[in-house]
């Protein structure tokens, strides 16, 4: 049973489609986030940061924190992309799949 | 067959958030769940306070890469007692689940204890239900600006105090108040000091059951552990409808036992009625059941108009706690918590690791003797400097030396020692083309203290066979 597309269909106005805007974002980004914490926690509970920046193949000292920081920023930034772009492909295009309803 | 009846709509999900103010009510679970929340946060508040052997006795000391928990230091290696902990905390929340329903959201979850402490601040400087909604229809006044600023000091500084609990379980928490005092805190714990007040503040100040309505992943997938035996909070329908009040009620002929006072949707956190069924708002927390049972004994009723039971009880039939859902739940938590006790028991301090050298399979010392040559790797778990000896068994008269000719390896807290050893044994004894023997590394007490401390491990010994 395909549902139809939210915003063409069931008359809101430009407040209500902004606030859907800024829903859907907000789960993009909590979801993001609460994915990235845990990664971040297995990862370095198994790989020290300092010690990889040692590893690094190119000059790159940091600090036990820094590492943790900017570790949980990096796989933020990629579990952000990738729950952005499944919120993204998640909308359907209005097409004849779509649209179709129980009738026809 | 009308279209317009079947049509799916998803209007309701993204209506305006409503303000919701819940009623205060007391009674038989509303005081179990403070005894929670008094308990819990007491936990929380108190515990990094605890010196154990001259250190903090909880401490997850993150730069240096361990974790204190009274007096056992656990190490990276030790990832595997994390791995299990988690995975028990899982399996536990599926059994209690699986049993009772939404025990760990009405009473145990961070949200909801912290929800609570917010709620009652609220009403300690704004009054009760009615008082709060007057107050925020009204127009500022004087008073209201009192009451609104009392209400945001108590919050505020609540919620810095648990933001430098927090941080005081990552940074030993008494240097850290100096710290403060003194104001010169490292940027990290303010930045964790201040994100933490600011989340708390945020979460049971004003997101509250918006967290769990739509932040909350266990919400969404808890109902895949309910089964028609877990335990809900239920409306008896059969019993309370038809629900009627005041004067429609007197002269009605049979009426049902609800009186429609709606006093379970006025004190329900998350703002359902719950004589709509089960939903997945319902945290469980039942004030519904107090407030109901508090109306049910003024109007001399029997209680138990909304009652923890089952949906099989709703339906007069039998209900078991002993089923094969809660039965493979609790093995499978009892093996695990069994592991786990297993494997802190008898966990050695110990961490090594031996390597045969690639590049020879065992050399001629003299006439009579062959050694094959290993790296030794050591790392020392515990929490003072320790030395080891080395000694290796399977074949009579095996010999160590050990890198420069040295007695023993010294390795300090969480040192990780790499050493090349070379095991000589006698040609004759050796004859075999692989023997299989075991190096013993033991710690050797060091200030008086005997700790028999020890490990092995099973390596190849490469014999001289011609």
């Amino acid at each position: 049973m395909a549902t139809e597309p939210i915003v063409d269909n069931q008359d809101f106005n430009q407040r209500q489609i902004k606030r859907i805007f800024y829903r859907r974002m907000g789960i993009v980004v909590w979801v993001s986030f609460f994915t990235a914490a845990v990664q971040s926690m297995l990862f370095f509970a198994m790989f020290d940061p300092a010690y990889l920046g040692q590893l690094s193949s190119f000059e790159f000292n940091v600090s036990q924190w820094q590492g943790y920081a900017i570790g949980f920023v990096f796989f933020w930034v990629f579990t952000f992309s990738a729950a952005l772009f499944s919120g993204v492909v998640m909308a359907l295009p209005r097409t004849k799949l779509a649209k179709r309803t129980n009738t026809n | 067959m009308s279209n317009q009846e079947t049509k799916p709509v998803e209007l309701s999900l993204y209506k305006a958030h409503e303000k919701i103010y819940p009623r205060e009510v007391k009674g038989r679970f509303q005081f179990k769940r403070k005894l929670a929340v008094l308990v819990l946060l007491g936990l929380f508040y108190f515990l990094p306070w605890i010196t154990w052997e001259g250190q903090q006795a909880i401490l997850f000391d993150l730069p240096h890469r361990r974790f204190h928990l009274f007096g056992l230091t656990l190490w990276p290696q030790d990832f595997i007692f994390l791995a299990l902990m988690l995975i028990i905390a899982a399996f536990a929340l599926f059994f209690f689940t699986a049993l009772a329903g939404r025990l760990w959201c009405g009473f145990a979850c961070p949200q909801t204890v912290w929800t609570e402490v917010f709620i009652w601040m609220e009403q300690l400087t704004e009054g009760n239900r009615n008082k709060r909604m007057k107050l925020d229809k009204a127009p500022w006044t004087t008073e209201k600006f009192l009451r609104k600023f009392s209400k945001q000091f108590l919050w505020i500084t609540f919620a810095l105090w648990t933001g430098l609990t927090f941080v005081g379980f990552f940074t030993p928490v008494k240097e850290l108040t100096i710290q403060i005092w003194q104001w010169n805190l490292g940027p990290w714990e303010m930045f964790w000091l201040f994100f933490y007040s600011f989340a708390t503040y945020g979460n049971a100040g004003f997101l509250r059951e918006q967290v769990c309505l739509y932040m909350c992943p266990y919400a969404r997938f808890q109902s895949a552990m309910f089964d028609k035996e877990t335990l809900i909070i239920s409306y008896d329908k059969q019993r309370g409808e038809p629900r009627m009040r005041g004067k429609t009620r007197r002269e009605a002929d049979s009426p049902g036992d609800c009186i429609d006072c709606t006093l379970c949707v006025q004190v329900c956190p998350t703002g359902i009625d719950i004589r709509d069924g089960l939903q997945y708002e319902c945290i469980a927390c039942a004030a519904c059941i107090d407030a109901c049972d508090e109306v049910m004994e003024k109007s001399g009723m029997p209680k138990g108009l909304i009652k923890y039971t089952t949906e099989n009880a709703l339906e007069g039939k039998p209900t078991h706690i002993l089923r094969p859902r809660t039965i493979i739940y609790f093995i499978i938590l009892m093996t695990l918590v069994a592991s786990f006790g297993v494997a802190l028991v008898s966990r050695s301090s110990i961490d090594m690791n031996v390597i045969h050298d690639r590049n020879s399979f065992y050399r001629i010392v003299n006439a009579n003797t062959i050694e094959n040559v290993y790296t030794l790797k050591v790392m020392n778990k515990g929490s003072s400097r320790t030395q080891y000896q080395v000694t290796a068994t399977g074949i009579d008269g095996l010999n160590i030396v050990l890198g420069m000719n040295e007695t023993s390896i010294t390795a300090d807290p969480g040192q990780l020692v790499t050493v090349p050893i070379k095991i000589q044994a006698n040609k004759k004894l050796a004859n075999k083309k692989i023997h299989t023997i075991k190096v013993n590394v033991v710690a050797k007490s060091t200030n008086g203290t005997n700790n028999n401390d020890s490990a092995s491990e099973k390596v190849k010994y490469f014999g001289y066979d011609k």
